[in-house]
């Protein structure tokens, strides 16, 4: 007769096998990679150069310069996407069981692919015939339809490639905000707004408080995402203007594809996974402080 | 409802045109794909842009499911995902079973591990696997495009999973062994028919992530197994910028699943909503 614990370890086995063969022996892969130079393409042997691959992938400009385009994106779109999924999440509290229509519009850009939304957006901005360009200028918001040139500007097309990934999961924090709302106690809010405390106290003092594990998950799991966004960005721009758009997700694919060195694409995306982590673990025990709320 | 909902009328009129403003706002790129898809080429790229069609014709829709490759695309899509499902579940629904109900040191440790993988770029996966699945003989197959794509769903799939059996009191499956049954007999007839909300929950996500996946398709698709979305990226490369029959394409993708999020909102929501809520 098997034991609980036999049990219970067998029937986790099939999940974890996939796992082990799928992501780990891959990932084992990838990092075993990122000490040879090699070229698929032209069938060239496996020579080990140590640490070569990580000395250039660190000294050289593209990766630094990725890195920080990786950190600025995720920031647009987390920030962005905090502000306005508060915004709405608050909207729909306030508006109780009545905003349930809008709930329901809100949820359907979750469903489209990312890829779609990308290719939709780049249509909406295009230079000098896109929708939004006319609209801003018919509004008498800009003087002329091609003023402000979206994807083509390289001071500002991070921020433009970011706005399809904002629209797309705006539903994700706002859903998630909402239902933190629903669950604060009502008798909190009571007591506050009896001390006389207006809606913007309360809702500093109050209510953000008392959402914190529930932002702190959103947010996290919303910055891994945009951290490792590469379809809507991709066929927006394909990294440029002028590599502006250029993040970590597409250099590595990029590095190990087109220009066929999968042994520093491999040094690259190993350094970029190992930092993924790290700022992951750290932000879930900071901000998140899993235990420390009631 | 708390103490967050409006009282006063005034107000309440304020937030309604506010959020009328903002979903009109937000539901508008959408709206206007759908606009275009029904427009002529030469509305398509009109200067200046029109919102509406002065002509409404149903040829990008002609067009793009009579190109070649698109109808199969589809197919291929449908069978990657339904695969991907499949797999996700089987995998996912024993091993959280165990993670909660048995509370042991290797499931916890199991189920931290799942959330890592979660991290890990497509791209860092995604090299490896091409020559693996070449050297197994699986290029270009829609299995090893759905094993690709449950990389991503499963430790998805694990934690929602968790969740929902957490929520199942302990006492049904003890009474069900007092009764006689088998340990995965308790599973499979009474906790899995309590739980069966969360394993539709888990579906849809795991269908969702693999309908629309782009990154594996690019990087383990050539020819047999490519799915739509790939077909909707090679309209604007392979004829030029082709919005006209790249929207018809794109909205024929996507309604199928705004209709299945339609039909099945809550179920979504309480997925999207339930492991962030619980903390």
């Amino acid at each position: 007769m098997l034991t609980d614990s036999r049990f219970a370890l067998l029937l986790m086995l099939p999940a974890a096998a996939f796992l082990a063969a799928f992501v780990a022996w891959p990932l084992i892969q990838f990092v075993y990679n990122s000490f040879f130079r090699y070229n698929p393409i032209a069938g060239s042997p496996h020579t080990f150069v140590g640490l070569r691959n990580y000395l250039q992938a660190l000294s050289s400009a593209d990766f630094g310069n990725s890195a920080l385009r990786t950190v600025a994106y995720t920031f647009i779109v987390v920030a962005l996407e905090f502000v306005l999924g508060l915004t709405v999440a608050l909207l729909f509290s306030g508006l109780g069981n009545r905003s349930r229509i809008f709930r329901t519009i809100f949820l359907y850009p979750l469903m489209i692919a990312p890829i779609v939304a990308g290719l939709l957006w780049r249509f909406l901005l295009i230079d000098n015939s896109g929708i939004v360009n006319q609209l801003l200028y018919e509004a008498h918001i800009i003087s002329s339809p091609n003023q402000i040139q979206w994807l083509s500007d390289p001071n500002i097309a991070l921020f433009s490639v970011a706005l399809p990934d904002v629209w797309l999961t705006t539903s994700f924090i706002t859903l998630v905000l909402f239902a933190g709302l629903q669950n604060v106690p009502g008798d909190i809010i009571e007591a506050a707004r009896l001390d006389g405390a207006r809606y913007p106290t309360l809702l500093a003092r109050v209510i953000l408080p008392q959402l914190r594990p529930v932002i702190a998950v959103a947010l996290i799991v919303r910055g891994v995402d945009a951290a490792r966004a590469f379809d809507v960005i991709v066929v927006q721009t394909n990294g440029g203007p002028q590599n502006s758009t250029n993040v970590l997700s597409l250099l590595v694919y990029n590095t190990q594809i087109a220009n066929g060195n999968p042994g520093l694409a491999s040094a690259m995306g190993t350094i970029y996974l190992i930092a993924m982590m790290v700022i992951a673990i750290v932000a879930v025990v900071t901000i998140w402080r899993p235990g420390s709320e009631s | 409802m708390n103490g967050l909902e409006t009282r006063r009328a005034g107000t309440r009129s304020i937030l309604w045109i506010c959020l009328t403003v903002l979903v009109i706002l937000y539901a508008f790129p959408f709206v206007y794909m759908l606009f275009t898809s029904f427009k002529t080429p030469i509305e398509t790229n009109a200067i200046p842009p029109q919102i509406l069609p002065s002509t409404w014709t149903i040829q990008n829709y002609i067009t793009v499911l009579s190109t070649q490759g698109v109808p199969q695309s589809f197919l291929n899509s449908l069978q990657t995902a339904a695969l991907s499902t499949i797999l996700s579940l089987v995998l996912a629904v024993p091993a959280s079973y165990a993670v909660t109900r048995y509370r042991t040191r290797p499931g916890r440790i199991f189920i931290l591990l799942a959330l890592v993988m979660r991290m890990v770029p497509a791209i860092v996966v995604g090299a490896p696997l091409i020559t693996m699945f070449h050297t197994i003989g699986l290029s270009d197959t829609s299995l090893a495009l759905a094993i690709a794509q449950t990389t991503v769903s499963l430790p998805l799939s694990i934690w929602l999973m968790a969740s929902f059996f957490e929520a199942v009191p302990d006492e049904l499956d003890e009474s069900a062994r007092v009764d006689g049954c088998s340990r995965l007999g308790s599973l499979w007839r009474v906790v899995l028919p309590v739980a069966r909300g969360g394993v539709a929950v888990t579906a849809i996500f795991a269908f969702l992530a693999s309908w629309n996946d782009f990154i594996f398709a690019l990087l383990l698709t050539s020819v047999r197994a490519v799915t739509t979305p790939l077909q909707i990226a090679n309209f604007q490369s392979q004829f030029g910028l082709d919005w006209g029959n790249m929207t018809s394409l794109a909205v024929l993708y996507s309604v199928p699943v705004i209709i299945l999020a339609i039909v099945l909102q809550r179920h979504i929501v309480a997925g999207l909503t339930l492991g962030a809520v619980k903390g």
